[in-house]
């Protein structure tokens, strides 16, 4: 998976959480859950997710390096590259 | 098979957890006693007509727009649709004591304010004081007890006012006498007077349904009349549950919601002693035909009462307390269609032990309920003006009722006095959601449930 396309699951898997979630001037270097409003229990619904939709297991200590699009795609490059 | 997930207990804690579980992973499996779920908060036929248990007027009112207020996230995080959910909005309340004072609150939170203004006007700026302390306390910090009272009191100064701020919320969920946990009062405080009360457009049935829908359609497993009697361990680690009929199942992590003390009880350890009381309660239904609309409680949705000198909220050392209690008119919320008859319900503090004298002999048990169910309508017609004549429906449940249908030791309904905040009681893979864990009613329960299942469930799938 290429990090441009790592970054359309983050959103997509954001818009199937909050339906309302506007991505029009999201920044990828700024932190996903203050831009789009999020909380802490909608940021585990993209942990779960990820593992629902692609058996990644991200154990607890790593749910900060999904802070922002552009640390998703650093994080999960590595994860996804033969998906 | 071995089951990632084991609930016990279909209540809304248990059913909120399953669909949180299963969302992701749909092995899971509720066990519930009964033939029915809900546990506290379901319903039952009398003469063909469907009667509600547990929902008078659901706390945690919000606006679809509001997001993080807690209503909106527990839907979220069901992947409910709070679109399709339609409320119907509280009236107004009241807080009435007789021969004292009184305040009137609804969902707008100005209203409270100020009648405080206007009829505690030297407690106003305390209250405020009191408004700004709520905003910015955590309730969700595991903290040892902390009074509500000392800290409401020490605020507006002034004993009736704080008796009769903290009245409503220790009826809507305090398992200690005469006082509140300060973190249970600021969540409550918000429940209540800033978000306010609603009732959702359905029954019960319909509520309850929509939910174990989506927890079937998620794939998860609930089985009703499947009583566990024993969990299975080792050391401080479970796998699995053995059940009534003998046959056991494996799992690796058990959430149960069935309540701290009965939970030990399964876990064949021993119950610690404790000098604390639990509080019963007893409710009455009264369905009348329609009253006529000039009656000055008609527009009320909840009056909270007390007639005593002092308020107390505490075990009584009779069958029923009727010195103080809650009246509720299920009918009287905002754009609900008119209903064939209008309901009157009643709830005060109740003592078990009293009742559980009467278990054996049904006739007596009948005769006190309906007794005592006669005096509670003369207690609340000196408030509500007078209905008997119009009585063509009376039930009464007691502490034995809740007791025999939700398992509830001594029938307390808001379970222990003793919370365990963060759902662990000693062992890596149980853990407690539901009333002892500590959020109460309808949408409290159901984000016990959601909580618990985030904290200490799912990341470790």
């Amino acid at each position: 998976m290429t990090r441009d396309a790592i970054k359309e699951l983050i959103m997509e898997i954001i818009a199937d959480i909050d339906e309302d979630a506007d991505f029009d001037d999201l920044q990828p270097d700024k932190p996903l859950r203050d831009q789009l409003d999020l909380d802490s229990m909608d940021f585990l619904d993209i942990v779960m997710e990820l593992r629902k939709r692609h058996q990644l297991q991200i154990p607890e200590e790593d749910y900060p390096q999904l802070a922002t699009l552009n640390s998703c795609a650093d994080y999960l490059e590595p994860l996804l590259k033969d998906k | 098979m071995k089951y990632p997930l084991l609930i016990i207990g279909g209540g809304l804690s248990g059913i909120a957890a399953g669909i949180r579980f299963s969302r992701y992973c749909p092995d899971v499996l509720i066990l519930e006693k009964h033939s029915r779920v809900g546990g506290l908060n379901s319903y039952y036929y009398r003469d063909k007509r469907i009667l509600e248990t547990g929902l008078h007027a659901v706390t945690n009112y919000a606006e679809v727009k509001d997001k993080h207020a807690p209503l909106n996230r527990l839907f979220r995080q069901l992947k409910l649709s709070r679109k399709d959910f339609k409320l119907h909005p509280q009236l107004s309340s009241e807080i009435y004591f007789e021969n004292q004072n009184s305040l009137i609150f609804s969902n707008d939170f100005d209203i409270l304010k100020s009648e405080i203004q206007s009829k505690f006007r030297k407690q106003f700026d305390g209250f405020m004081a009191l408004v700004q302390d709520i905003d910015s306390y955590d309730p969700f910090l595991s903290r040892p007890f902390i009074s509500a009272k000392e800290f409401v009191h020490s605020r507006v100064k002034d004993t009736l006012l704080t008796n009769m701020l903290l009245c409503p919320l220790m009826y809507y969920g305090s398992a200690v006498e005469n006082d509140l946990d300060l973190g249970q009062f600021v969540i409550m405080f918000r429940s209540i007077f800033m978000e306010g009360m609603f009732r959702p457009a359905g029954t019960m049935r319909e509520f309850l349904q929509m939910l174990t829908t989506q927890y079937v359609n998620f794939g998860g497993k609930l089985q009703r009349r499947n009583e566990v009697v024993k969990i299975l361990k080792n050391k401080d680690t479970v796998y699995g549950v053995e059940l009534k009929n003998g046959e056991t199942i494996e799992c690796s992590n058990i959430l149960s919601t069935i309540g701290y003390e009965e939970t030990l009880k399964l876990l064949g350890e021993d119950i610690p002693s404790s000098t604390l009381k639990r509080l019963g309660f007893v409710e009455n239904i009264f369905l009348t035909e329609k009253i006529e609309e000039n009656q000055n409680s008609t527009d009320k949705t909840i009056i909270f009462y007390n007639t005593a000198d002092k308020f107390t909220y505490k075990r009584p050392d009779t069958f029923i307390d009727f010195q103080s209690g809650v009246i509720c008119f299920p009918n009287n919320f905002a754009g609900r269609p008119s209903q064939e008859y209008k309901e009157i319900r009643s709830t005060h503090l109740a003592n078990y032990y009293h009742w559980e004298d009467l278990e054996g002999s049904k006739h007596e048990y009948s005769a006190k309920k309906m007794e005592l169910a006669d005096q509670s309508k003369e207690v609340i017609e000196k408030i509500i003006g007078s209905f008997r004549d119009k009585v063509v429906f009376t039930d009464s449940f007691t502490p034995l009722t809740i007791k025999r249908f939700t398992a509830k030791k001594e029938g307390a309904i808001y379970g222990s006095p003793k919370k365990i905040k963060d759902g662990k009681i000693g062992y890596t893979n149980l853990f407690l959601a539901g009333t002892d864990q500590g959020f109460l009613g309808i949408v409290g329960s159901m984000l016990s449930g959601v909580s618990i299942t985030n904290q200490h469930i799912l990341p470790k799938i």
